[in-house]
């Protein structure tokens, strides 16, 4: 017995009641949470943070399903979805200081005898935090989300030039901060 | 003259169209290629972060059960189709069969059966107009005062409040 593909629960999600509706955007949450908490948590740095922020881009693409273009993949739509999300809502914030007093607070929690492979992706996941708003997105759509620069460019509506300036500069910080820390 | 830190990027993000020229100077720069070996480490270790997992469950918020129920496996939809459609064959064929036999089978008319149901119905009104109820005890009148009848919805108010509060606690969360 097959699972049902994204496409049919899409398209079962449009055409069916509210409970089907519901039915069927659930199990596309449930395939997809984790990977967009992770896209959320990678940008913002702060887990409170990145599960609203996951829920709100979920309950943004059940807003927009219907007029969802069936010819383009889910998974890889969504993730865009909660990049952008991130990106508008570092730029509402605009204070780094409050950010650097949770992610402070956030390390405190961490038990006393990590691994070193944690301790080494909590090194990177910081020094990602540090990098400002834009290049935090463009390394995630890079790296994690592997889009092309052009695609970065046409997402987030900038110039292609600025893509590669900000991605480079993004690359210069993190090995300065991430070789510094070795 | 060695390559830019550009050049080096955009080779490592297959986003140069001078690939050719780029690794016949990294074959002969050992400068060059040590660079490249440490952007590419570089890259290894920001895609080398786990995965987390979430602390809540966001899909809970919008599915309405638990699970959603597979679809019907493609050989019970065929059967089933191909069930359906022998029944119209079977139908088609003993269509001709069945008007014949019909004017041979007396029907009663819609106006008799009318008159059988109606005369039925009368009948059992008349029995049950015949059966005696039991009396009811009385029930005595108890005076609240307006005092008891605050308290008492009150009371119920904060049960109410309370038991909802208490199941859509999780929902909150």
């Amino acid at each position: 017995m097959t699972a049902p593909t994204d496409r049919d629960l899409i398209l079962r999600a449009r055409r069916g009641g509210d409970a089907d509706k519901a039915d069927a955007f659930g199990e596309l949450v449930t395939r997809y949470q984790t990977n967009v908490f992770n896209v959320c948590y990678r940008i913002l740095h702060e887990r409170g943070e990145a599960e609203d922020l996951a829920q709100e881009t979920f309950m943004r693409a059940y807003d927009r399903l219907n007029t969802f273009d069936l010819e383009r993949e889910f998974g890889p739509w969504i993730r865009r979805v909660a990049a952008n999300l991130c990106l508008n809502h570092l730029e509402s914030q605009k204070t780094t200081a409050e950010l650097d007093v949770e992610r402070d607070a956030d390390e405190s929690q961490k038990p006393e005898a990590i691994t070193e492979v944690r301790e080494r992706s909590e090194q990177i996941r910081e020094a990602l935090a540090s990098l400002p708003p834009q290049y935090r997105v463009v390394v995630e759509l890079r790296h994690y989300q592997e889009m092309s620069y052009d695609e970065i460019a046409a997402e987030l509506k900038i110039p292609l030039s600025d893509v590669k300036s900000h991605l480079f500069r993004a690359r210069k910080i993190l090995a300065e901060k991430l070789h510094a820390s070795d | 003259m060695h390559l830019t830190d550009v050049q080096l990027n955009e080779y490592l993000d297959n986003e140069t169209p001078e690939r050719a020229q780029i690794e016949s100077h990294l074959s002969s720069c050992d400068e060059c290629a040590a660079r490249l070996t440490a952007l590419r480490a570089l890259f290894a270790e920001i895609e080398s972060l786990p995965e987390l997992t979430l602390s809540r469950n966001i899909a809970a918020r919008f599915a309405l059960s638990p699970s959603l129920p597979a679809p019907l496996p493609r050989w019970l939809t065929l059967t089933a189709t191909l069930q359906a459609a022998l029944a119209l064959i079977a139908i088609i064929i003993a269509a001709p069969f069945v008007m014949n036999l019909l004017p041979a089978i007396e029907t009663p008319s819609f106006t008799d059966v009318f008159v059988q149901i109606q005369s039925q119905w009368i009948a059992l009104l008349d029995i049950l107009s015949q059966i005696q109820m039991p009396t009811l005890p009385e029930i005595p009148v108890i005076e609240l005062s307006s005092l008891v009848i605050t308290l008492t919805i009150a009371g119920v108010s904060m049960l109410w409040l309370v038991g909802n509060g208490l199941l859509l606690r999780n929902q909150i969360k």
